[in-house]
């Protein structure tokens, strides 16, 4: 046995069950003898204990609604995501990225110019959907109808597309997804 | 990382909202301490999650999540910090007036327990983020250090330091932990093997 003590370190990832091979048996053949050892790991366990015996807070309805309204009152600095057919502009919604980059694999050299396409197609068409969502409101929800029935209003405004937006944002994911 | 394209659908605001709202205001809640800081952190989080939501990078959602809260934290933590002898900001008598308490907040302050959140509440802010995402949030060493931007090693460090702090600040609870057991077998560990958590996580960033 090693009659070196276990580092802080050692001791909070023993504790928590997380070294594997030799160091786990070095520390678990230390801790047996060691009673400074042992005892330094069983308060890290009782912290924990103690932390996770307290019962987490629940989220205020209230935030909630504020939550949900977001999109209606926050505005937005940068230009849309892309220019509906219609004119109308557009902001990607979430998970756009998320699909333009399954979309869009990695690929040689000579194939950067090309990968604007199908994320301009993907992020236009999911965009179109983001707007749908948001603008729809919280159907689902039905929560506080006198909340939700204000928001197309508002987020009709910011939906709208300022002078010199450009028809597409160029985004080049491509530098980012090919890494 | 793969992505499943075949028959997924983006989700909508709504959804982004009722799925990650909860997780991110407990996080807040146990960062800040308190119920306004908790909702003004959450509120700030998902504004900021809406307004870069064309630069989020394929990843897991909730380690984005967790990467603004946490750092929005930590930001407001050491403003506070700078402030502390300061009178309260200009606008934090409106902020309060702004909120009633609710049914909710009454459920709250009895569920809670005030002794631990206050434990917490003293630990320095670096090493109760670390100690919050590790036992709270379950996260694996890996996964802090990702979203901290420090090394697994000061992540280690932190959550030992953190856990001392605060079972000395509990230390007259001993009897409502459970006791230390010194001949007790070193493989049963607590809760859930990180390394498990680890291996079913993605990661933070590609």
């Amino acid at each position: 046995m090693s009659s070196q003590h276990l580092s802080d370190e050692a001791i909070a990832a023993f504790a928590d069950g997380v070294l594997s091979g030799h160091a786990r048996e070095r520390a678990s053949r230390h801790a047996a003898k060691c009673p400074e050892c042992a005892y330094a790991v069983a308060v890290q366990r009782e912290a924990v204990w103690a932390l996770r015996a307290a019962p987490a807070p629940s989220l205020p309805a209230g935030l909630l609604d504020r939550l949900r309204s977001v999109p209606s009152t926050t505005p937005i600095r940068v230009a849309p995501t892309a220019v509906g057919p219609d004119g109308s502009a557009m902001f990607a919604a979430f998970g756009t990225m998320l699909t333009t980059a399954a979309l869009v694999p990695p690929r040689s050299r000579q194939a950067r110019s090309h990968r604007v396409r199908p994320i301009v197609m993907t992020a236009a068409a999911v965009a179109a959907a983001g707007v749908v969502a948001v603008a729809s409101g919280a159907p689902a929800s039905g929560r506080q109808p006198t909340q939700t029935r204000q928001g197309p209003t508002t987020q009709v405004d910011f939906v709208q597309p300022s002078a010199g937006v450009p028809a597409v944002m160029p985004i080049d994911m491509g530098s980012r997804i090919g890494r | 990382m793969t992505v499943e394209t075949t028959g997924w659908v983006p989700p909508s605001w709504d959804e982004v909202v009722r799925e990650h709202a909860g997780r991110v205001y407990r996080l807040a809640y146990r960062l800040s301490g308190n119920r306004a800081d908790a909702e003004d952190l959450t509120q700030e989080t998902f504004v900021r999650v809406f307004k870069s939501l064309a630069e989020y990078t394929p990843g897991t959602f909730e380690g984005w999540l967790h990467r603004i809260t946490t750092n929005l934290f930590l930001d407001l933590a050491r403003r506070r910090q700078r402030i502390r002898f300061d009178a309260l900001p200009e606008d934090a008598g409106d902020r309060l007036a702004s909120r009633q308490a609710g049914p909710e907040q009454t459920y709250e302050e009895m569920h809670l327990d005030p002794e631990i959140q206050r434990a917490l509440d003293e630990l320095p802010a670096d090493f109760r983020v670390a100690v919050v995402l590790c036992d709270l949030e379950q996260l694996s060493y890996e996964e802090i250090a990702a979203t901290l931007g420090i090394k697994v090693g000061t992540v280690r460090s932190r959550i030992h330091r953190g856990r001392v702090l605060l079972r000395q600040a509990l230390a007259h609870r001993a009897p409502g932990l459970r006791p230390a057991e010194p001949g007790r077998s070193a493989e049963h560990h607590v809760g859930d093997s990180a390394g498990a958590r680890a291996a079913s996580f993605e990661a933070f960033s590609p």
